[in-house]
């Protein structure tokens, strides 16, 4: 344990570790599986555990270690399937639990996609020393897929091993089907969990093939979920069932403002009321612990908090849209603006080549193309409100410490209440149960250390703090707004010569490390997440630049589902479509056209258009527009065909093609990508979150209204298996919805609109 | 005050404030954790019961608002076997994240009640909760099976 300690600590301070990570080299890569095999997790009612990854019973049931978290993108399920396909389980015998914490389930491949392409292998080196677990970046599958596969295939040879002993018989003719192993020859028949307690026992193999793709017999159909039953019963439990002896509530409240601290709490009655049992208090929060959490938030509602600083009390959208446009006429670069602090702008280029900036300076004005667009903070709003519950029982350093929370970062989450409370890690137990959503919402730690805080004060009964509402709406860490503006030059046979995408707004990662670890806010490495999605475009140009003005605001800020590509998207297939619009060409056969020499990026443009029937006729106040993005390694094209009366934007149908190399459940991902694209409607036509003197002005689902069944377009998901390496699928149907159903608009009434919300 | 009420076809008495929301004496009182928590002002049908046989938003109605009433909560429905609705939900597969589920089962059954064929039309007049999952496509689905179930006695 010890050796981790500094580790970790230098991941946390961010900076001035890539360097010394190169040091360890690569040649931990392959210690991932090894690990695997020598840890071992616990075991109950006659369980064997084989590795890291799986356990069988007596009865045959396997269940599978899965350290994701599922927030409703099926991730037990998926993962679960890689195990029991190298198994070939009974599906209906295998069961998922949320493995301990241990580094050697740690997410390698997210930590390698949050590195520049320079810095990949050595922050690839490094997640596997700090095996961080957290569920993000749609890296679930692709991270799991060759350490589970290989884990099951092992298990397998020992089962067929310890079998081919009791038997004596060549494991060589031995066969799994269904759980039973089976002996042609000699007609022997028997559930492998028979043999589970001698194979594990047998040493393993050194090396296991797993499964050529041909030899699937799970993966890539779509058997029931594993959660389905009990989330339609009523049983699956959430963060927010937790019930516990002589447990507490508490709700919290926090100063008006997105920035500054809490100065005063004014109590209406000059005093807190009775039924408030404790007060914690936080640098811009207050909480209350009572016996209900009812009778917490009538009482924090007699409170009246004063505070805010200089940088939260006077910022406004507006504004901010202002000092973007400011950054973008290349103002501001010495100055800071009075405003909003910080906005001295840190410029980078994401993505270059050929000389884009000289080719459109030489465009004339006919063959030139401009265009600026933006888009609004957003909230995650996952549907279970952002809640935590805590136990601390006994006193100093020999303190237990459990806490029950839906999180995305279970590894953080220890180190935090260790450090928080006291106590050495191993004294942490986490705790996670379902997540009602999480969307990125569930990577802030802010929950956790006020029910930390709450918990200091019961005297060891635990407590269950819960946000209403209205403080998730008003205090998430948004979705930033971005501006950008886009320009473009013609040659003179009316091709595409010249790109340049250039943009302003914050780093997500730098604020959400920053809130992890104020020594974690760094400027270096660049944030890869500004620029995802527009820093290499698929289409073929001559000249391309992306240039990327990064600020800080004093606004706290989150992943939200697909991060940086949920709005560069918006900005390149928006500014596709007019293009092909000023070259007047068809904006399917326009991409195609740029698409020559992407065959896989084609195929599912293609996919779409032949789907949704491209040039099929629309009733009249209709459009259909189409929109192209890769994301996570996956692509997905939508085309959207929409409405329109009067103000009123109707979509009407949504048909999507994805490639994510190949579909492991395809129910679950025609699901996801239907998720996503609701997600991402809601964002294009329903909700915003606006900033007024610093406050945000909105506060629940009446100004903060998401899409309805009644409003909920026809879905048709083709799925385009090309074999390439695996995709995530749980964002990507985000990014191209907004921008196809805005083109579909521009078809629809021949407005262009440029900003989110849509508005007519 | 006490309230006594029938929950899910058992008389209890609830020892809990008449203003305390009935959503809250479920969850905290009653130990009935099935019915959610979503935003507290009747806008998205997360803590959807029934009250004599009433879909009812349990956020917004105070505990002394059911005294000698019934109350079914997602609890009740499964206590006596997943009904047509939930039958189809499970053929469907239609939760993801889930939390909204037992809000949306609750308003569809009570919806199955009244208009035992909803037109698409009765079913977005009818169910107007939210789910950020978007699991509506195959809610559609699975309300009109739930539909062709309970006809057929499922
Ligand atoms: S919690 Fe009652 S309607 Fe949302
Ligand atoms: S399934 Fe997640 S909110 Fe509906």
């Amino acid at each position: 344990m010890a050796k981790f300690v500094k580790t970790k600590r230098a991941f946390l301070i961010g900076t001035g570790i890539v360097g010394g990570a190169l040091v360890l080299g690569t040649t931990l890569a392959w210690r991932r599986v090894a690990n695997a095999q020598n840890f071992k997790p616990p075991v109950k009612d006659g369980e064997t555990a084989f590795n890291a990854w799986l356990k069988i019973m007596p009865d045959s049931t396997v269940v599978v270690q899965v350290p994701r978290q599922d927030m409703g993108q099926g991730i037990y399920t998926t993962l679960a399937m890689l195990v029991a396909e190298e198994l070939d389980a009974d599906w209906g015998k295998v069961r998922a639990e949320q493995s301990q914490i241990n580094p050697v389930y740690g997410n390698i491949v997210a930590l390698g996609d949050s590195a520049p392409p320079p810095m990949k292998s050595a922050m690839l080196a490094m997640a596997r020393v700090i095996g961080l677990q957290l569920t993000g970046g749609s890296t679930s599958v692709r991270d799991g897929w060759e350490p589970m596969r290989t884990a099951a295939a092992s298990a397998r040879a020992m089962l067929l091993g310890a079998a081919a002993a009791k038997w004596n018989v060549p494991v060589t003719e031995l066969t799994i089907e269904k759980s039973i192993v089976k002996h042609a020859a000699s007609g022997k028949s028997a559930p492998f969990g028979e043999f589970a307690q001698a194979a594990a026992t047998l040493t393993p193999p050194s090396s296991v093939t797993v499964k050529a793709p041909k030899d699937w017999k799970l993966l890539g159909t779509s058997p029931a979920r594993l959660d389905v039953v009990e989330k339609t019963l009523g049983k699956a439990q959430f963060g927010i069932d937790v019930r516990l002896d002589g447990m507490l509530y508490a709700t919290v409240k926090h100063i008006p403002y997105v920035s500054g601290h809490l100065q005063e709490v004014r109590w209406k009655n000059g005093t807190p009321p009775r039924d408030a049992l404790h007060l914690a208090r936080g640098d811009n929060w207050l909480a209350v612990v009572a016996t209900s959490y009812w009778s917490a938030k009538k009482a924090l509602d007699e409170a009246e908090l004063v505070g805010g600083g200089d940088t939260g009390t006077v910022l406004s959208s507006e504004q901010l849209a202002a000092q973007y446009n400011e950054v973008l006429d290349g103002k501001n670069d010495g100055v800071l603006d009075a405003g909003v602090a910080h906005l001295k702008p840190l410029r980078r280029t994401f993505g270059e080549h050929g000389n884009a900036e000289k080719a459109i300076a030489s465009a004339t004005t006919a063959q030139r193309i401009d265009a600026a667009y933006s888009v609004p903070f957003q909230a995650h709003a996952p549907m279970e409100p952002m809640n935590c519950t805590v136990r601390i029982a006994g006193e100093g350093k020999d303190g237990k410490v459990d806490v029950w929370v839906g999180n995305q970062a279970p590894t953080v989450l220890q180190w935090l209440a260790a450090g928080n409370v006291g106590v050495p890690s191993e004294n942490v137990t986490i705790h996670t149960p379902y997540l009602g959503g999480g969307f990125g919402r569930r990577v802030d730690l802010e929950v956790i250390r006020q029910a930390l805080a709450c918990a200091k004060l019961t005297g060891g009964k635990p407590v269950q703090l819960i946000w209403s509402r209205e403080e998730d709406i008003a205090h998430d860490a948004y979705r930033p707004a971005i501006s950008a503006r886009m320009s473009a030059a013609l040659d003179d046979k009316g091709g595409l010569l010249a790109w340049h995408h250039r943009m302003v707004g914050p780093s997500v990662s730098k604020s959400v490390f920053a809130r992890m670890n104020p020594l974690a806010a760094g400027d270096f490495p660049p944030d890869v997440t500004n620029a995802e999605g527009a820093a290499h475009l698929p289409y073929a140009l001559a000249h391309f630049k992306c240039d990327h003005a990064q600020v800080d605001l004093p606004v706290p800020l989150g992943f939200w589902r697909s991060v940086g590509n949920s709005y560069n998207a918006f900005f390149v297939e928006t500014f596709i479509d007019e293009i092909a619009v000023a070259l007047k060409k068809d904006p399917y056969l326009f991409r195609l056209e740029l698409l020559k020499d992407q065959p896989r990026f084609a195929r599912v443009v293609d996919a779409a258009a032949s789907a949704a029937g491209w040039s099929s006729a629309l009733p009249k106040g209709w459009g259909r527009g189409i929109a192209l993005a890769e994301s996570f390694k996956s692509i997905v094209c939508q085309v959207v065909d929409v409405e329109v009366v009067g103000k009123d934007i109707k979509v009407r149908r949504v048909v999507s093609a994805v490639d994510c190399g190949t579909a492991l459940h395809p129910v679950n991902v025609k699901a996801q990508i239907s998720s996503a694209a609701i997600y991402g409607i809601t964002a294009a036509l329903k909700s915003q979150i606006t900033l007024k003197d610093g406050q945000v002005q909105q506060r629940n689902f009446d100004t903060f209204p998401l899409l309805k069944m009644a409003e909920c377009p026809q879905f048709e998901t083709v799925i385009v298996n090309s074999g390439a390496a695996l995709g995530g699928i749980g964002e990507v149907g985000v990014p191209p919805i907004a921008p196809a159903l805005g083109n579909a608009i521009f078809a629809a009434t021949g407005k262009r609109l440029r900003g989110l919300p849509f508005v007519l | 005050m006490p309230t006594a009420l029938t929950l899910n076809l058992a008389p209890v008495t609830l020892n809990a404030p008449d203003d305390k929301p009935l959503l809250w004496a479920l969850r905290e009182d009653a130990n009935l954790v099935g019915t959610k928590f979503g935003c507290g002002i009747a806008a998205c049908g997360a803590c959807t019961v029934q009250v004599d046989g009433v879909a009812m938003r349990s956020c917004s109605v105070p505990l002394s608002f059911v005294a000698g009433k019934q109350v079914t909560t997602i609890e009740g429905i499964t206590a006596i076997g997943p009904n047509a609705v939930q039958k189809a939900w499970i053929e469907h597969q239609v939760p993801q994240c889930g939390y909204c589920q037992s809000g949306f089962i609750m308003a569809t059954t009570a919806l199955l009640e009244k208009t035992p064929d909803p037109t698409d039309a009765d079913i977005d007049a009818a169910i107007t909760n939210l789910c950020r999952c978007g699991t509506y496509p195959a809610m559609r689905l699975a309300i009109k099976k739930a539909a062709q179930l309970k006809k057929a006695g499922g």
